[in-house]
């Protein structure tokens, strides 16, 4: 499935800014990379470092809270989000356009008890949860947009 | 359905520090809280593989008292949270928090979550004193949840237990981070029906309540009896409070692998290398399905593995700072076949995780395992740190 690539970039920068502090003001979809940098300033996140890879960038950015890694494409795509700390962010309401498809999905899930995990897949998205109290992980992705080669196993 | 039992203890003097409870008969097993899986203290419909116990909660003026079973025990998490609806009668009042009074959102790995006042209890488990802690009242009516608590657990049929007990490493549910950021997300300050992020100081955060014992109190030992092929209905086992403290809980004879703040070291398994942890609260063992990878059982149990026969297979569990190591041999068995049988323990069940090794609870069966709190010095080293 072909999906605008404006769509997914907004979306997933939505998000990765959104988990550093759901209450603050948002990125808003249809603006650009400059609400990113508005927007990470209002948080006081803290940018770290920008790491390449063959065929694809990590820019991690961090708040007490939650440390986020961006991955991106190298024409400036984001095609996943991972994340680790004291919180999951907000997921029902930052997905943006993917929102409406994450609940459904999970709403089909039946709860499992005992377990330290989940996993949401929809049409278009596949968003997974893991840890224990003090160290929740996660990550979102949309799999037609992960780069050809690149292995799911490295988005955490 | 869920038929919590309640008790009105009438042995239950225990009003905090200053007035402690009658020490019981045998005192070589005052530090002892009794488990069972499944069995009778877990309620009539409880999950596979699920730990519980009792604890006595009361008033802090002692004026009421209850025994409250179908509590989880968790290494996973820190301090003690019970449903509202479990604790008929009890009164307890809310931790201040500036002009409001403090209520929390905690959010777990499987995206679950619970919401509700942070209230002051004496808390007692097994022959111990009690403790006066900080405790989560969950209650997901109370005031207005946050966003992060939307989908808050409404009662103990939805959350399949009453309770959970945390005494994993760690003393505070959350630390420092929320000592100085309001912003978190788990702490909230309510005034009427609102409710704000808040700062809140160490001592006012729910926390394990094994730190805030007189003695005991610097770990604890997770013992559960092993578990033939095939299972067993239910069995029984205990959690000791301290660490060298008392002849039943010598860890002399333990290899000690140190954790991080939040009792994670890494397990390699197949080649890789990932994070891990021990979790009594896990009801099974949950791993990377690395190549050649186990078939899933088909739906809706696809968190489960269904070999078509046992598989014997082992990982290696490697201390927070490279060392020690441990090869860990573990099986699975097809879940679908076990669980067509009566019994509802059972060590060989297993299922995928996305990001790391989640040794749940067969890790524990047959296998004594210590917990270290952090900061807290014994004769096998300062937590944080399991051992077994």
């Amino acid at each position: 499935m072909k999906l605008p690539t404006s769509t997914i970039f907004l979306c997933l920068g939505l998000l990765a800014l959104s988990l550093l502090g759901a209450r603050q003001a948002r990125a808003t979809l249809g603006e650009g990379t400059d609400s990113i940098v508005r927007d990470k300033k209002a948080l006081s996140a803290v940018k770290r470092a920008t790491t390449s890879f063959a065929k694809y960038s990590v820019q991690e950015i961090a708040s007490d809270a939650t440390a986020v890694r961006e991955f991106i494409t190298p024409s400036g795509v984001v095609f996943a989000v991972a994340w680790n700390g004291l919180v999951h962010p907000d997921l029902s309401t930052l997905l943006g356009s993917y929102a409406d498809e994450y609940k459904s999905a999970k709403r089909q899930l039946p709860r499992q008890h005992g377990k330290r995990r989940s996993r949401v897949q929809s049409d278009r998205m596949v968003v997974e949860t893991w840890g224990h109290m003090g160290n929740l992980q996660g990550r979102a992705y949309l799999p037609a947009l992960v780069p050809d080669g690149v292995k799911t196993d490295e988005i955490h | 359905m869920v038929v919590p039992f309640f008790a009105l203890s009438a042995g239950c003097g225990g009003g905090g520090g200053d007035n402690p409870a009658p020490a019981p008969a045998t005192a070589a097993a005052s530090n002892v809280m009794a488990i069972t899986v499944n069995g009778a203290l877990c309620s009539d419909s409880s999950y596979l593989n699920k730990p519980c116990v009792s604890v006595t909660v009361c008033n802090p003026d002692s004026s009421i008292c209850r025994t409250i079973p179908d509590i989880i025990v968790d290494t996973g998490s820190y301090g003690l949270r019970i449903f509202k609806e479990a604790m008929p009668g009890l009164t307890l009042p809310q931790v201040a928090s500036g002009s409001g009074s403090l209520a929390q959102c905690i959010q777990f790995a499987d995206e679950s979550s619970v919401w509700g006042p942070v209230s002051w209890a004496d808390v007692k488990m097994g022959g111990e004193p009690a403790v006066r802690v900080p405790i989560q009242v969950i209650d997901s009516t109370f005031g207005t949840r946050p966003s992060a608590c939307a989908n808050a657990d409404p009662n103990v049929a939805t959350a399949g237990l009453s309770g959970i007990l945390g005494i994993g490493v760690a003393i505070e549910d959350c630390g420092p981070a929320c000592v100085t950021n309001p912003g978190i997300g788990i702490y909230y300050r309510c005034t009427g029906t609102s409710c704000q992020g808040t700062t809140v100081p160490l001592a006012s955060q729910v926390q394990n309540p094994v730190a805030r014992l007189p003695q005991d109190n610097n770990g604890i030992l997770v013992q559960l009896p092993a578990v033939p092929a095939g299972g067993v209905v239910s069995s029984s086992g205990s959690i000791i409070f301290g660490i060298g403290t008392q002849a039943n809980n010598n860890p002399v004879s333990k290899t000690v692998f140190p954790t991080t703040l939040f009792g994670d070291f890494s397990t390699i398994y197949k080649g890789v290398n990932g994070p891990s942890f021990l979790d009594t609260g896990s009801n099974g063992l949950f791993f990377p399905n690395e190549a050649p990878a186990l078939p899933l059982c088909p739906s809706p149990n696809t968190a489960w593995y269904c070999p078509p026969a046992t598989q014997a297979l082992s990982a290696t569990t490697v201390g927070n700072f490279g060392e020690p190591s441990a090869n860990i041999p573990f099986n699975v068995s097809n879940f679908l076949t076990l669980v067509q049988s009566p019994n509802n323990v059972f060590s060989d069940i297993a299922g995928p995780s996305t990001f790391g090794f989640d040794w749940g609870l067969p890790f524990f069966m047959g296998r004594e395992v210590f917990f270290g709190i952090n900061g807290r010095p014994s004769v096998i080293g300062t937590g944080p740190y399991v051992a077994y």
